[in-house]
């Protein structure tokens, strides 16, 4: 009898643990089951990433529809080239889309926003963003305000 | 005389210091044999190294025709098995009852149904006159229950050999007759060969039939009750007769007394 | 001056000495994994007094932190007007940090010190000697049921520790100082990775339980079975552990969190 409680004891402690876990992983992670989906990966080069980081958020009207997987340096353009994967049900980005770094509020994360272009040609999975534009740096700002240009 | 635990030439010293000094001795199967000697000798050392818990530096300890020393370590624990060994302080499980106690050696190596295990616990502390205990736990025990407890455990899974380390150390008389009838009785009702390590000349005189006196890491002294009483040696005397002074002298080795109290000379 | 050279050189000797006797040890452990069918009985039960009976402390404890980290943040950001991060605050301090650092401490003190003298005892009665003697291993029979039983209870409880910190965070913040309960959790679910944050937590405490359960096991079965030599190695499990956990806590967040 005794060795019984015990044992319902240790069950109810792992259930707690496990039932804690998924708490975790879905309230307060906002993890949802679904986050298997696949995805593909397109590029853009810019010529100052600025503080983007990987597992940056890329956005489209404001709404994610991706995120940032690597940032490299091209040794031969010495630009950064980001690879971003994007949820393979949006499969029909405008060819001639802008990928451009912008800031959430005054001081957030930087992440990707991707204006929209009007080609009828989609980009296609490994593409490049033709135009693209780099991100807001305050201080260039401020001394291209300064010198009146 | 076939020896069951033979010791050749055992040289044994832990932390620098030498315990034994080449021990030689041989115990007989199925007889009880006394190994005596003062406080600090090292008999319990002696028990631990028949058990193959230690290793001797030098020398031979057979055990049943295997060397002890030179077991693996399955080898070891599968053959500890034929061993039982009763020590000073009982050494019982204190989260286990009396029952479980004694049925802990059958649980973890036979396979018995729990009914056969309750008929072979019961019996068992029923030779140790505590059958009527079973349900309660060692903190309950006095210190010789305790003992008798832990004897009834270390005979569960009939050995061959029992090893009684202290076996009267803190036992009031009635407890101490108690314990000495058990020994002869366990001896000459199962043939069982036990080794008894006791300061107690009276008791343990009284029981065995081998007895051997082992002082400054050597045997100095060793044959029956008989011979031992007859035995020229000061030193053994002076051990059986209990004397303050002799061979082996009341003070601990000093520097000479005068110079300590600064008496000698004057000129300090 | 010599004598300090030396007797300095001979303690990193010593040292060296313990940790390879401590890593003979768990090897000896691992070693002798207990079979299922007996082992896992003993397991239970070591899981129940390690694990289940340290959920009191665990639970209060977190609930406390949260409630302090809802009051602090809440001053603190609310001067920025931006207290509504408070969900964000709370869930990231206790899920990388609070939650596997302060269950690990809590653990050290709660569960490892009663492991310690648990088997200090046993040693110094001569139980584990005369397991020994009836030949079953006590590494085995006595030692690994509490390092598996230490090294699985330590991420439920760190796990449950950060639930229920950020469930007192939430009624401080929430319920008592007004932030709005859909920003308390908006702002947490957008900012906290499950992969990086919750995965790498549990992963330290992990860690922690397996480190912490080792030094309690081997302080146990090291000591001088005396009543000093038990309560001094209590005191050593309790030291070193906190102290291994501080040090390990520096190193994994270094590895997990810094870019570098």
């Amino acid at each position: 009898m005794k060795q019984r409680t015990t044992d319902i004891a240790v069950g109810l402690f792992m259930l707690a643990g496990l039932a804690a876990l998924l708490f975790l992983a879905l309230q307060v992670s906002g993890l949802s089951p679904k986050s298997a989906e696949s995805t593909y990966t397109i590029y853009a080069d810019f010529n100052d990433t600025g503080g983007l980081t990987p597992r940056g958020k890329v956005s489209m009207a404001g709404v994610t529809i991706g995120s940032i997987d690597a940032i490299t340096l091209d040794t031969e353009t010495f630009q950064a080239r980001v690879a971003m994967s994007i949820n393979a049900n949006i499969d029909n980005i405008p060819a001639d889309s802008a990928a451009v770094i912008r800031t959430s509020g005054l001081l957030g994360e930087q992440y990707i926003d991707i204006s929209i272009g009007g080609d009828m040609e989609s980009l296609a999975p490994g593409d490049t963003f033709y135009s693209t534009q780099s991100a807001m740096n305050i201080e260039r700002l401020i001394s291209n305000f300064a010198s009146g240009k | 005389m076939h020896s069951y635990i033979s010791l050749k030439d055992v040289v044994f010293s832990r932390s620098g210091r030498r315990i034994f000094n080449g021990v030689s001795v041989e115990i007989p199967r199925g007889k009880v044999t006394a190994i005596m000697g003062p406080s600090g000798s090292g008999k319990t050392t002696l028990l631990r190294l028949i058990g193959g818990q230690l290793q001797p530096d030098s020398g031979q300890i057979m055990v049943d025709n295997q060397p002890i020393s030179k077991l693996g370590r399955t080898e070891l624990y599968a053959f500890r098995r034929k061993m039982g060994m009763l020590f000073q302080s009982g050494a019982l499980f204190t989260d286990l009852s009396v029952y479980e106690n004694v049925a802990f050696p059958m649980r973890v190596h036979t396979s018995l149904p729990e009914d056969m295990i309750r008929d072979i616990v019961l019996m068992k502390l029923e030779a140790v006159g505590l059958r009527g205990a079973r349900e309660l736990m060692p903190s309950e025990l006095s210190g010789g229950m305790n003992r008798r407890v832990a004897l009834a455990r270390s005979i569960a899974l009939d050995p061959e050999l029992i090893m009684y380390d202290e076996p009267f150390a803190g036992q009031d008389p009635i407890g101490m007759g108690v314990l000495v009838k058990l020994i002869h009785d366990l001896n000459s009702s199962m043939g069982l060969t036990s080794v008894l390590v006791s300061h107690d000349v009276k008791e343990s005189l009284s029981i065995c039939h081998y007895a051997c006196i082992i002082a400054d890491g050597k045997v100095i002294g060793a044959g029956t009750p008989a011979e031992l009483q007859e035995h020229p040696s000061e030193q053994v005397q002076q051990f059986l007769q209990g004397q303050p002074d002799g061979p082996v002298p009341f003070h601990y080795p000093s520097p000479a007394a005068a110079a300590d109290f600064g008496l000698a000379g004057g000129a300090s | 001056m010599i004598d300090r050279i030396a007797s300095f050189g001979r303690s990193g000797t010593e040292l060296v000495v313990s940790l390879g006797r401590a890593s003979r040890f768990l090897a000896g452990v691992l070693w002798g994994v207990p079979r299922p069918a007996t082992g896992f009985p003993l397991l239970l039960k070591q899981l129940y007094s390690v694990g289940v009976l340290s959920l009191a402390i665990i639970v209060v404890s977190g609930l406390f932190i949260g409630m302090v980290l809802g009051l602090q943040g809440y001053t603190i950001l609310s001067d920025f007007g931006s207290e509504a991060a408070i969900g964000q605050m709370i869930a990231l301090t206790l899920v990388r940090e609070l939650g596997p650092v302060v269950t690990a401490l809590l653990f050290a003190g709660r569960a490892g010190s009663a492991l310690t003298a648990e088997i200090g005892l046993m040693k110094a009665t001569e139980q584990l000697s005369s397991m020994e003697m009836m030949g079953v291993d006590p590494l085995r029979r006595v030692i690994a049921p509490r390092l598996w039983a230490g090294f699985i209870a330590m991420p439920v409880l760190a796990i449950i520790f950060s639930m229920v910190g950020i469930w007192g965070g939430m009624l401080v913040g929430v319920e008592w100082l007004g932030v709005f309960e859909g920003s308390y959790w908006g702002n947490m679910q957008a900012s906290v990775d499950f992969w990086d944050d919750v995965v790498n937590g549990v992963i330290k405490s992990v860690v922690f339980g397996f480190v912490c359960a080792w030094i309690a096991v081997y302080q146990g079965y090291d000591c001088v079975p005396t009543s000093a030599g038990i309560s001094s190695a209590t005191t050593k499990t309790v030291v070193y552990s906190s102290l291994a956990v501080l040090g390990l806590d520096f190193v994994l967040t270094a590895v997990m969190f810094g870019n570098f």
